[in-house]
Formats: C-alpha cells, structure tokens, sequence
C-alpha cells in the first residue's frame, strides 16, 4: 500500500467516526466529515509539501 | 357520586419529597443504563449502543474501529504491551486496549506480535492505537447517551 493511499483510508475512518459521533444531524454530519477529512489529507500533503526541500537523510537504524 | 377521573398530571407526586425521590429514582436508572453501556463498550466496539438501541450507529462504530484494527494487523503495526522503564508504554497500552475484546484475541489466541522492519510498521501502530483510542471515546459517548445527557 501505498502511504497515500494509507493517509486517505486514515482519514476517511476517523473523519466519518467523528462525524458520527459528534454530529446527530445529517447535514452536519456530511459539513463535519467534509471538514476533517480535506483538513486531514490537505494538511498531510501541505506538510510534505513544506518539508520536500529538505534531504530525507540515511534511514535510520532498526532497533 | 363517582371518583374523579384523574389525568397523568393529578398521579404524578406533588409534595416536594415525593418529587425529589422520583427524580432520585429516575436519576439511578439512568445511571445504571448508563454504566453498563459504558462496560459493554468497553467489551466490545459498538455493543453499547446497540445496548440503548442505536443499531445503525453501533455497526457503523464497529464497523470502523475493527477495519481499523484489521489495516493494523495486516500492516504488523505494534500492539503495545507495557515494557519495564518505558513509562509511556503503560499509557500506549492502555489506549490500545480501549479496543476491548479484540486486543485480547490479537495478544492471546492469536499471538500477534508486530514486526518492526514491516514497511507499514508506523502506519499499523498508528491505526491499532487510534482503534483502541476510538473505542474508549465510544465508552464515553454510550455513557452519555445511557444516562440522558446526549440523544
């Protein structure tokens, strides 16, 4: 799996669970999953936008 | 003549103290549906509000928290269990164990043991935790729904 892939099903889970569970109207519902799930994948790729100049290094050692 | 025919209004209890006792019954009811939502969600994701009778938003509940847990296994995310002089560990795993049931299975029957050089360790651990994390909010949430705080 792509990492993408795995930050959008990431999203997609917690944004429809706390839509569910902080909203009781449907309407809302839909205005708070959209919210948190374009907030969530947005700021994900905003921050990897922000952090593309700089060198990724050698990886790390595995414990 | 015959009694009067008296409305719901005329049964309820007037003096003060029968009302205060009517609230206090009221009051303990409340609390023990609510306590034994919160311990069955604790039991397993969504069981609590199917408990109070929220059938579609237990599933949907369930629903998430074991597709979150299933990603985090097949991805061999880290499925903490306390280790000694790692303090934080103790509260890694007790937000993993929010999860209920499933946490026990994955340790017990199952032996699960994440594998740190898996390319979706972190993302694994990140879903098993925030699983565990989503369930204890459940608990809270079938709490207040039981005891009339929430709809």
């Amino acid at each position: 799996m792509s990492h993408f892939l795995l930050m959008v099903v990431y999203a997609l889970l917690l944004s429809v669970f706390f839509a569910a569970l902080w909203r009781r109207n449907r309407r809302e519902q839909v205005v708070l999953f959209l919210q948190l799930f374009v907030g969530m994948v947005g700021g994900g790729l905003l921050v990897a936008w922000l952090m593309y100049p700089f060198p990724s290094g050698p990886p790390a050692p595995i414990p | 003549m015959s009694a009067p025919v008296r409305s719901p209004e005329t049964t309820r209890p007037e003096t003060p103290a029968a009302k205060a006792a009517a609230a206090a019954a009221l009051d303990a009811a409340a609390g023990r549906r609510g306590a034994l939502a919160a311990m069955l969600a604790v039991v397993f994701p969504g069981l609590g509000h199917l408990y109070l009778g929220r059938k579609a938003r237990a599933a949907l509940f369930a629903a998430i928290v074991l597709v979150a847990v299933v990603i985090g296994a097949k991805l061999d995310g880290n499925l903490y269990t306390p280790l000694q002089g790692h303090p934080l560990t103790y509260l890694a795993t007790l937000g993993s164990m929010g999860m209920g049931l499933p946490y026990f299975l994955l340790l017990y029957p199952l032996h699960y043991a994440g594998d740190v050089t898996a390319q979706g360790y972190d993302y694994g651990t990140a879903f098993l935790l925030s699983a565990g994390l989503m369930n204890l909010l459940l608990v809270l949430d079938a709490w207040d729904v039981g005891t009339g705080r929430k709809e």
